[in-house]
C-alpha cells in the first residue's frame, strides 16, 4: 500500500517526468510506459526514498535508469543490428538514431538539434538547464561526479550550438 | 550566420533551453492509469488459496483413483448372473447378433466354441421365430445363447452357461407348472433365471408389463420345455 503523501507527491512531477521521458523516447507511447513503470517503481521501493531529499530527483534517476534498462536497449538493437557495426564499436555517446514516421515531430530547431545530441548530453541539458536540479542532484541521477556533469553540460552546450548553427546556414 | 549565435554564450543558450524549447504535459488518461495501478487490487480471502489447492488435489487423486476402483457389481449371484445376460440381451438389441447361423447347422460348432451341448433344442414355432444362436462369454464362463423374436417383434434372449455357483433365489420363484423359476428384473427388463443340473439358464425380455408376463410365462414354457442344456465336457 502506497502512503497517500507519497503518491501525492510524486504525481506533483507527473509533468516533468512526462516531459523527459518524451525527450529521451520521442515517442508518446513510449514515454507513457516509461513514466508508468517509473511510478509503480517509485511506489513499489517508495521505502528506501529518505524523506528530506530530493523526491524530484530520485523519480528522475528511476526513470532515466529505467529507460537505460530497457528502452535504450531496444532503441540501439535495431540499427547496430542492421549497419553490421559490432558492438565494441559503438561509441559510449553514440548519436541518436534517426527519425522515423512514429517519432514526435519537432516544432523548433532548438528541439531538433536537442534530439540529435546523445542521451548523455540530452539528459544533462534537461535536467540541469530544464528542469533546474542543482548539479549534485544532477550528478546523483546520472550516477558520475560532479565534475563529470559540468563537463558533460559544456561539451552537449558545444554540441547543440554546433547543431543550431548547421539549420541556421541552411 | 544568425546574430543569435554569434553572442551564443553559455547563459543565452541556457535561457534558451528553459525558455523555448517545447514541455510536453503528461496526457490526462496516465494519471489516472498510474493512480489505478498502485491501487491495491481487491484482496481475495485468506482461506480462498488452500481451499482451491485442496480442492484440485482431491480433483487429482479422484482422477487418479476412479479408475482402479472395482466396478459395483452385486453381491447376489442371480442378479450378477442377471446383470450379464440382461447386458448380452441389450447388445444384441442395439447391434445384432454376432454370428447367424441356422441352428441345426451350427450345433457342432457352438457346442465346440461354448462348451455347452444341446441335446434338444426350441428352434421356433409359429409364436417364436428363432434368430441367431452364438457362444457368449459371460460371468468367465464360456456359454451359448439362442435369439428369438416373437410375433409382436419382443426379442427374447436365451443363455446357458455353466453356473455351479447360481442359487436361484427362492422368494422371487414363479410356479409354472412343473417349475420354479424364478423372475429377476434389472435396467428395465426381465429374466426368468433357473438351472439344469450345473447349467444355468436364463430367458431375458423386454416384457415387463403385467400382460406381458403372462406372455413371458407361455415362452419360458415352451423353450423349458423343448431345451435340454448340458455341459459338453
Amino acid at each position: 500500500m502506497v502512503d497517500p503523501d507519497f503518491q501525492r507527491q510524486a504525481l506533483g512531477h507527473l509533468d516533468a517526468l512526462y516531459n523527459f521521458a518524451m525527450y529521451l523516447t520521442r515517442r508518446p507511447p513510449d514515454a507513457d510506459d516509461l513514466v508508468q513503470e517509473t511510478y509503480l517503481r517509485a511506489f513499489r521501493f517508495s521505502h528506501r526514498f529518505q524523506p528530506g531529499t530530493h523526491l524530484r530527483a530520485w523519480l528522475f534517476q528511476i526513470l532515466r535508469n529505467t529507460f537505460l534498462t530497457f528502452y535504450r536497449v531496444r532503441e540501439r538493437e535495431a540499427p547496430i543490428a542492421e549497419e553490421g557495426v559490432p558492438e565494441w564499436d559503438v561509441p559510449m555517446f553514440h548519436h541518436a538514431p534517426d527519425d522515423d514516421g512514429t517519432a514526435m515531430d519537432s516544432h523548433t530547431d532548438l528541439e531538433r538539434a536537442m534530439r540529435r545530441l546523445p542521451e548523455e548530453f540530452r539528459t544533462v541539458l534537461l535536467l540541469a538547464e530544464v528542469e533546474g536540479l542543482p548539479l549534485e542532484e544532477v550528478a546523483r541521477v546520472m550516477a558520475c561526479p560532479v565534475g563529470t556533469v559540468k563537463s558533460r553540460i559544456f561539451r552537449a552546450k558545444e554540441r547543440l550550438r554546433g547543431l543550431l548553427r548547421d539549420y541556421e546556414t541552411r | 550566420m544568425s546574430e543569435r549565435f554569434d553572442e551564443s554564450s553559455d547563459e543565452m543558450l541556457s535561457r534558451r533551453l528553459a525558455g523555448e524549447l517545447p514541455r510536453y504535459a503528461a496526457p490526462a488518461h496516465l494519471r489516472v492509469t498510474i493512480v489505478d495501478a498502485a491501487a491495491p487490487s481487491a484482496r481475495r480471502p485468506a482461506w480462498l488459496a488452500p481451499l482451491l489447492s485442496a480442492a484440485a488435489t482431491v480433483m487429482v487423486l479422484a482422477l487418479a483413483v476412479v479408475p482402479v476402483l472395482p466396478r459395483i457389481v452385486p453381491s447376489e449371484p442371480a442378479q450378477r448372473y442377471v446383470r450379464a445376460v440382461v447386458s448380452e440381451h441389450s447388445r444384441t438389441l442395439m447391434w445384432g447378433a454376432r454370428h447367424g447361423e441356422i441352428l441345426p447347422t451350427a450345433l457342432p460348432w457352438l457346442t465346440q466354441e461354448s462348451g455347452i451341448a444341446l441335446p434338444k433344442v426350441f428352434v421356433g414355432d409359429d409364436r417364436l421365430e428363432f434368430i441367431t444362436a452364438e457362444p457368449v462369454y459371460l460371468e468367465r464362463q464360456r456359454g451359448i445363447a439362442i435369439h428369438y423374436r416373437d410375433v409382436d417383434g419382443h426379442i427374447l434372449t436365451y443363455i446357458a452357461l455353466p453356473a455351479p455357483g447360481l442359487t436361484v433365489p427362492d422368494p422371487a420363484r414363479v410356479q409354472i407348472d412343473r417349475w420354479r423359476p424364478a423372475l429377476v428384473r434389472d435396467s428395465g427388463f426381465a429374466a426368468w433365471v433357473w438351472k439344469q443340473g450345473d447349467v444355468g439358464c436364463f430367458l431375458v425380455s423386454g416384457m415387463v408389463s403385467a400382460d406381458d408376463i403372462e406372455r413371458f410365462k407361455e415362452y419360458f414354457r415352451r423353450v423349458r420345455s423343448t431345451t435340454e442344456p448340458v455341459l459338453a465336457y
